[in-house]
């Protein structure tokens, strides 16, 4: 069986603003993270793999069946959007009750499912409370357990640790990690954190173009022997700023602990340092655009 | 000053425009089904209570859209200015454009030589229609609902057709009937629906 | 899956505030409308009665006299009720105008204006005018009668004169003539008519007529608030992404939100006429009839279903459309020109929303339109469905491509 998601010169305009140009992905399973900033064009990705949106160009094949045969699509997919959120005045279980029904379920498989879903995103004990009672976490557990109740082949999420705290991120990632490993999860963030922990494919998106596909290594191959740190006076941070692609800055009274990204020694007293993912992420948005001025 | 009229602008182009052009469309269509042409006092209130009052209702029930959002409302209720204060602004907004409509139809019938009492008209069809909207400004407030706020008070205006004689001084049609005698228990009424409502809805969390 | 869906649906309606207001609006609106006693409209009829009711006529000589009653009275009053585009509006005319009116009707009855208002007043002095009754008896009775020597087509034509003075949609126009008028009726009809009420509507077919009439009433109005709410849930809830992304077809999603919605409108309203219609279940015994026990279910069925259905169905329609609340303000107006655009309270159904029947019994001139009826009600239920399958349409293409179809023309103006 076929578990992969293709996608060839995938475009897709909305009037004459261009979302996606030319996209060409393909997706194994597993995590797949993909990174971009806000307005990069990942929903609108996102929406055309989960049929919300129809595509302008291109082919887009989801286990081998074309996107356009919405039926059997919906079937094997799982979407939890950006702002998911149910039906106020119902509880956890009535909720995903609900959603069950409407993934085709029958009356014996969603008592054993729903029950199931709930204890692993563990809302076991909160089957009852009303979804307008429910804090961001809570809401985002329920989405990931209706994402997944009709046990799908491809589960697509989308941004779905914005707006929650720490402990309940760690414990997200978790989940969504633990959920991926018979299947296909595509995680969508613009927090370069969500795709380190979890991620080992990613794909960087950036004004609807693929900067970059490849593994997490592949991505830190990029900016291997280019971080530098170093110590400045405060005094001289925004000329430095201008000069350099900073990434992180730690300051302390009158000096500041910096990091660097520069193609050669950007000047004396700097380290070679090791680079993460965030700092790859960075040069990469940053080289890309600066060769696109260029251009 | 300035804040206020800019909050009460940007509500008036995002929110409220096309409320207001359902509302024009309303007056303008007006001219199909009632006539402005030499009318007595009843007739001219008859006009006026029948068919203009429902002005009312579209004009003050949809002042809490913006907030219906509880996200919305949370983010707006963090910011300095209370929401109280917008929803004043809105209110008046409302009250000027009441204003504006029953002058012009009151102006219309008078070229129309109607012969009738443009004081006591004027004020008693303000008081109905303020009235009639404060229901749906209260409803939608206190529910966060705009369908309820519209669907209580278009029933209060069909309850007024077949059961006026349970509503004592708060019945509509009461000018058709040569009576003026509502204005001020109704306008106090009207004023509590409106301060309750949004009293009210400060207390409740989004 | 659809009749899972279609319980869940039964059950969020029964959650909602708007639902519980439809119930209670329904109930007191009806109770309020057909609380009082009607059983003493129901006795069998005996010479030497004081009145009978009335029948309609559409004999020539009645038409012309009860038309020209009409006419002189309004003209005395200078206010004419018009029903232009189907709202009531008054209309006045200016003295050169109520002069001409006058001329014509001193034609028609050959008589002068002071002596026919003179003829009026001291037949309505004949009437105890402090009470209801006699001010409806003293109307009811009152004719204006025209020469002798007057034409019916010659009538018509005076009275399109008057047409052209008063503007459309008057009391006098030649629709409104040929639908007939209300005339006193004799004994021998009201035996008559007594006998068919017995037979043919077994008691309970009447009064089940007249709380349709009622209830269709607020029928054209409550169901609205359903529809839009319901429409409007999804995207209110942020539930509508999800729910687009699943297996379930527009027919299953939509279909089992409109039927749950129908069944749940239906359902008071079938109470409400069970509980109302047994008192005169038992009155008939008394009578002597075997009532029709499912009177209130037959009449319910053909005469508010398909209203409920209608306006249930516009309201998702344009809901879905428009993804706002512009169906209240639309529906609202259809129901109060359906409403004031009868030009009678009973039957001219043609294809009036808001099917009217303000009588109790009168059943042969039911029979006599209960055909239009029928047609009237089919041309809603086909309505109904058609609107709704371009609801699946609609739900469709928002699934596909995202926002409302409104909500798209908007932005692109923008």
């Amino acid at each position: 069986m076929d578990t992969r998601i293709e996608i060839k010169d995938l475009s897709k305009n909305f009037g004459r603003k261009q979302a996606l140009s030319h996209v060409n992905l393909e997706i194994g399973q597993g995590m797949f993270g993909l990174l971009g900033p806000n307005g990069a064009g990942k929903t609108t990705l996102m929406k055309i793999i989960t049929t919300l949106t129809k595509k302008s160009s291109g082919e887009v094949k989801l286990c081998g069946i074309p996107v356009e045969e919405c039926g059997k699509i919906r079937k094997m997919i799982g979407y939890l959007p950006q702002d998911f959120s149910m039906y106020g005045n119902m509880g956890a279980y009535e909720a995903l009750d609900y959603l069950a029904v409407l993934s085709g379920m029958n009356k014996k498989e969603r008592a054993e499912r729903v029950t199931e879903m709930l204890e692993k995103v563990n809302l076991g004990e909160q089957r009852k409370t009303k979804v307008k009672a429910m804090s961001g976490g809570m809401k985002r557990r329920l989405g990931i357990a209706q994402a997944m109740i009709h046990n799908p082949k491809i589960i697509v999420v989308d941004e779905p640790t914005a707006g929650l705290d720490p402990e309940e991120r760690v414990r997200f990632r978790n989940l969504l990690c633990e959920i991926a490993r018979e299947r296909i999860v595509i995680l969508s963030t613009h927090i370069v954190g969500d795709i380190e922990a979890t991620c080992e494919n990613i794909a960087v998106l950036d004004k609807g173009e693929i900067l970059f596909q490849g593994t997490v290594a592949q991505l830190l191959e990029g900016v291997k022997g280019k971080v530098y740190t170093m110590e400045v006076s405060t005094m001289e941070l925004p000329m430095i700023q201008e000069q350099f692609l900073v990434t992180g800055i730690l300051t302390g009274g009158s000096t500041a602990h910096i990091k660097i990204i520069s193609e050669e020694v950007p000047m004396e007293g700097a380290l070679p340092a090791g680079g993460d993912v965030e700092d790859a992420y960075m040069y990469l948005m940053n080289h890309d655009s600066a060769s696109r001025n260029r251009a | 000053m300035e804040k206020y009229l800019r909050a009460g602008s940007s509500f008036a182009r995002r929110q409220y425009a096309p409320h207001l052009f359902i509302t024009l469309l309303f007056c303008v269509m007006s001219v199909f089904f009632v006539s402005f042409r030499n009318l007595d006092d009843f007739q001219a209130a008859k006009v006026m209570e029948m068919y203009v009052s429902f002005a009312g209702i579209l004009l003050m029930t949809p002042l809490f859209f913006p907030e219906q959002n509880p996200e919305i409302w949370l983010l707006k209720k963090s910011k300095a200015t209370p929401l109280w204060h917008l929803y004043l602004i809105r209110l008046l907004m409302a009250v000027f454009f009441l204003a504006v409509i029953v002058t012009g139809f009151t102006q219309m019938m008078r070229q129309g030589d109607s012969q009738f009492d443009m004081r006591n008209l004027w004020i008693g069809s303000f008081c109905e229609m303020f009235f009639l909207g404060s229901i749906g400004f209260f409803v939608s407030g206190i529910t966060n609902q705009a369908v309820l706020g519209y669907m209580v008070s278009v029933l209060y205006f069909v309850a007024n057709i077949g059961a006026a004689k349970y509503l004592g001084k708060f019945a509509l049609f009461q000018m058709a009937k040569g009576q003026y005698d509502f204005m001020v228990p109704m306008t106090a009424a009207a004023l509590l629906l409106v301060t309750g409502g949004i009293v009210l809805r400060e207390r409740i969390s989004a | 899956m659809f009749g899972t869906l279609f319980l869940k649906e039964c059950k969020q309606v029964l959650r909602s505030m708007v639902y519980y207001i439809y119930v209670v609006a329904f109930v007191m609106f009806l109770s309020s409308q057909l609380g009082g006693e009607l059983t003493d409209k129901m006795e069998k009829p005996v010479p030497g009665q004081g009145s009978y009711g009335t029948i309609v006529s559409h004999e020539e000589s009645v038409v012309m006299g009860n038309i020209m009653a009409n006419l002189v009275g309004e003209t005395e009053n200078n206010s004419y009720a018009t029903y232009p585009l189907g709202f009531y509006k008054r209309v006045t005319l200016n003295e050169e105008e109520l002069s001409q009116v006058k001329e014509i009707i001193e034609n028609c009855t050959g008589k002068k204006w002071e002596e026919i208002i003179g003829e009026m007043e001291e037949h309505f002095s004949g009437y105890d005018q402090g009470t209801v009754e006699g001010a409806i008896q003293a109307q009811m009775e009152y004719r204006a009668d025209v020469k002798d020597t007057l034409k019916y087509e010659d009538f018509c034509s005076s009275m399109e004169k008057v047409c052209q003075l008063i503007g459309a949609g008057s009391s006098y126009s030649s629709k409104k003539l040929e639908a007939g008028v209300g005339a006193p009726m004799s004994y021998e009809q009201a035996l008559e008519e007594y006998e068919v009420f017995c037979r043919e509507d077994k008691v309970t077919g009447a009064t089940a007529r007249l709380f349709c009439d009622y209830a269709g009433i607020v029928l054209s109005v409550l169901p609205i608030f359903l529809g839009v709410t319901r429409c409007l849930r999804d995207r209110r809830a942020q539930a509508e992404q999800v729910i687009f992304a699943r297996e379930a077809s527009v027919f299953q999603i939509v279909g089992s939100r409109y039927l749950a919605n129908v069944c749940m409108a239906f359902l008071p309203v079938v109470f409400t006429a069970f509980v109302m219609q047994l008192p005169y279940q038992f009155h008939a015994e008394t009578l002597g009839v075997a009532a029709d026990a499912l009177a209130f279910l037959k009449y319910s069925f053909v005469w508010l279903l398909p209203e409920i259905m209608a306006v249930l169905a516009v309201s998702f329609f344009i809901t879905e459309l428009t993804g706002g609340v512009i169906s209240i303000f639309v529906q609202v107006f259809w129901a109060f020109a359906s409403l004031f655009s009868a030009v009678g309270l009973q039957g001219d159904f043609a294809l009036k929303l808001i099917a009217r029947w303000n009588a109790l019994g009168n059943t042969r001139e039911f029979l006599r339109q209960r055909q239009e009826l029928f047609l009237n009600r089919g041309f809603y239920f086909g309505l109904s469905v058609l609107l709704l399958i371009l609801t699946f349409a609609i739900y469709e293409k928002k699934r596909r491509e995202g926002g409302s179809i409104y909500g798209k023309i908007f932005k692109g103006r923008k």
